[in-house]
């Protein structure tokens, strides 16, 4: 039998310690979770430099804002991930401007289209995080589930774990990362 | 009926097979329906990470950055605990009480990030200005004068409310703004720029205070490559060198 920290645990600790003023939960916090928010952030700006500024807005705002945090929603991954969207949102309005701006100046300049981009990075790098926090048995089950494709059957076959259980962790495991989606969307659209 | 319990809707999602009656209530629910649709979405959301290729970690310094601006905030509000900063997470950045620039003295206990902004910001415009003088020295002295000379408009309204001239000086170009009433920085500073016809480039050439006339050396080299368009800029003390697209000025310089 595999044996690991509960994470969960560990996370709920650090959101209550962090309510209550823990500057010391806020360093841990960062360890954690900044490569999780940087990491976002590279992917939807593309620059180093504005991804670093947000990194640096979003870890402030968490101590600002500490109060907003909701321990028992679980890991504060989701709650970060949420407030970097928000930063994120924040820095393309700028350079939206920016852009606007540059265009009004003269008719016949051309500048650069705005870069497209995936909207839902933000939400796949935090379910590839939890993925990798989540721990065994269910992280194996929920990957060779989702990003395998695999069915069910096939899954209790190759780990030699009953139907049942497979079918278990796969519910279970589901609704956990569809509860962190959620608790992005209640801090994005604060 | 009741609604479907969560299992049964995550079974739905994933198509496993499903009471009849469970899901035909699932199809009239608007509740459970959502339900159903957050759930696949968040199977596709999952299923779409094996192209992810890895996480990055931010540079060290950004975390002396997080503490420096902590440390800023007021001591008695950032000691309140939790129910006083309730719901101020998005708030903007506290007001003009730190944005104030001082010069750094050596013996200075705590600089926060926004002063120190502001002296990034003021050393980038001092490089550029080097770069343009330095740019003067290869131009050959001409006779003294006005060049050229352009109003200054609103960039929505297009009123008039100033006018930048060029004029040449014994060696080299000087670039002067005049305002015909003070600008409002807010609790940031002015910041005149010279953007290159093609929209895609742009030099800084130096803050102007508010209510003053401001005159800028610059070179004849940097006209001739089309750096043509004179802006005025709202900046903030936030360490982005970059224009902050914030234009209340702009005029383009005649050829
Ligand atoms: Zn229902």
């Amino acid at each position: 039998m595999h044996v690991h920290d509960d994470p969960d645990i560990e996370s709920a600790e650090l959101a209550v310690r962090l309510a209550g003023g823990d500057r010391e939960a806020l360093a841990e916090m960062y360890r954690r979770w900044s490569p999780l928010v940087h990491t976002v952030a590279l992917r939807a700006l593309g620059t180093r430099e504005d991804a670093e500024d947000v990194v640096q807005q979003v870890f402030v705002a968490a101590w600002r804002g500490r109060g907003t945090l909701r321990p028992e929603r679980g890991s504060p991954a989701a709650w970060l991930v949420g407030i970097t969207k928000h930063r994120v949102a924040d820095v393309r309005t700028q350079r939206y401007r920016a852009h606007r701006n540059l265009q009004a100046l003269a008719s016949e300049v051309v500048t650069e289209p705005a870069t497209p981009h995936d909207s839902d990075w933000a939400e796949r790098l935090l379910l590839v995080h939890e993925l990798e926090r989540m721990g065994d048995p269910r992280a194996t089950v929920l990957r060779m589930a989702f990003i395998e494709d695999r069915t069910h059957d096939d899954i209790a076959r190759t780990l030699e774990m009953p139907l049942g259980t497979v079918k278990s962790h796969v519910r279970r495991g589901l609704l956990e990362l569809r509860d962190r989606l959620k608790e992005v969307e209640r801090v994005a659209s604060d | 009926m009741s609604h479907p319990t969560d299992d049964e809707l995550v079974d739905l999602a994933l198509g496993e097979p499903v009471d009849a009656d469970r899901s035909a209530h699932v199809e009239q629910c608007a509740v459970c329906s959502a339900s159903v649709e957050q759930l696949r979405r968040t199977a596709r959301l999952a299923s779409g990470s094996e192209s992810y290729a890895g996480w990055h970690a931010p540079d060290d310094a950004v975390w002396a950055r997080v503490t420096a601006q902590i440390d800023a905030d007021d001591p008695l509000r950032a000691e309140v605990p939790d129910t006083a900063t309730a719901g101020t997470a998005y708030a903007p950045e506290p007001g003009p009480a730190d944005a104030t620039v001082t010069p750094i003295s050596a013996g200075a206990a705590r600089v926060t990030r926004r002063r120190a902004a502001a002296w990034g910001a003021a050393l980038v415009a001092a490089s550029l200005v080097v770069g343009l003088l330095a740019g003067r020295a290869i131009w050959s002295p001409d006779e003294s004068g006005s060049v050229s000379q352009v109003a200054l408009k609103t960039l929505d309204t297009r009123q008039r409310e100033g006018e930048a001239s060029v004029v040449r000086t014994g060696d080299g170009l000087d670039l002067t703004v005049v305002t015909d009433r003070p600008l409002d920085a807010g609790d940031g500073y002015l910041e005149v720029w010279l953007i290159n016809a093609d929209g895609k480039r742009m030099v800084s050439v130096g803050v102007l205070r508010p209510g003053e006339t401001g005159t800028f050396p610059i070179s004849q080299a940097l006209i001739d490559q089309g750096y043509v368009v004179v802006d005025i800029s709202k900046e903030q003390f936030d360490d982005k060198p970059a224009h902050s697209g914030d234009s209340l000025l702009r005029g383009q310089l005649p050829a």
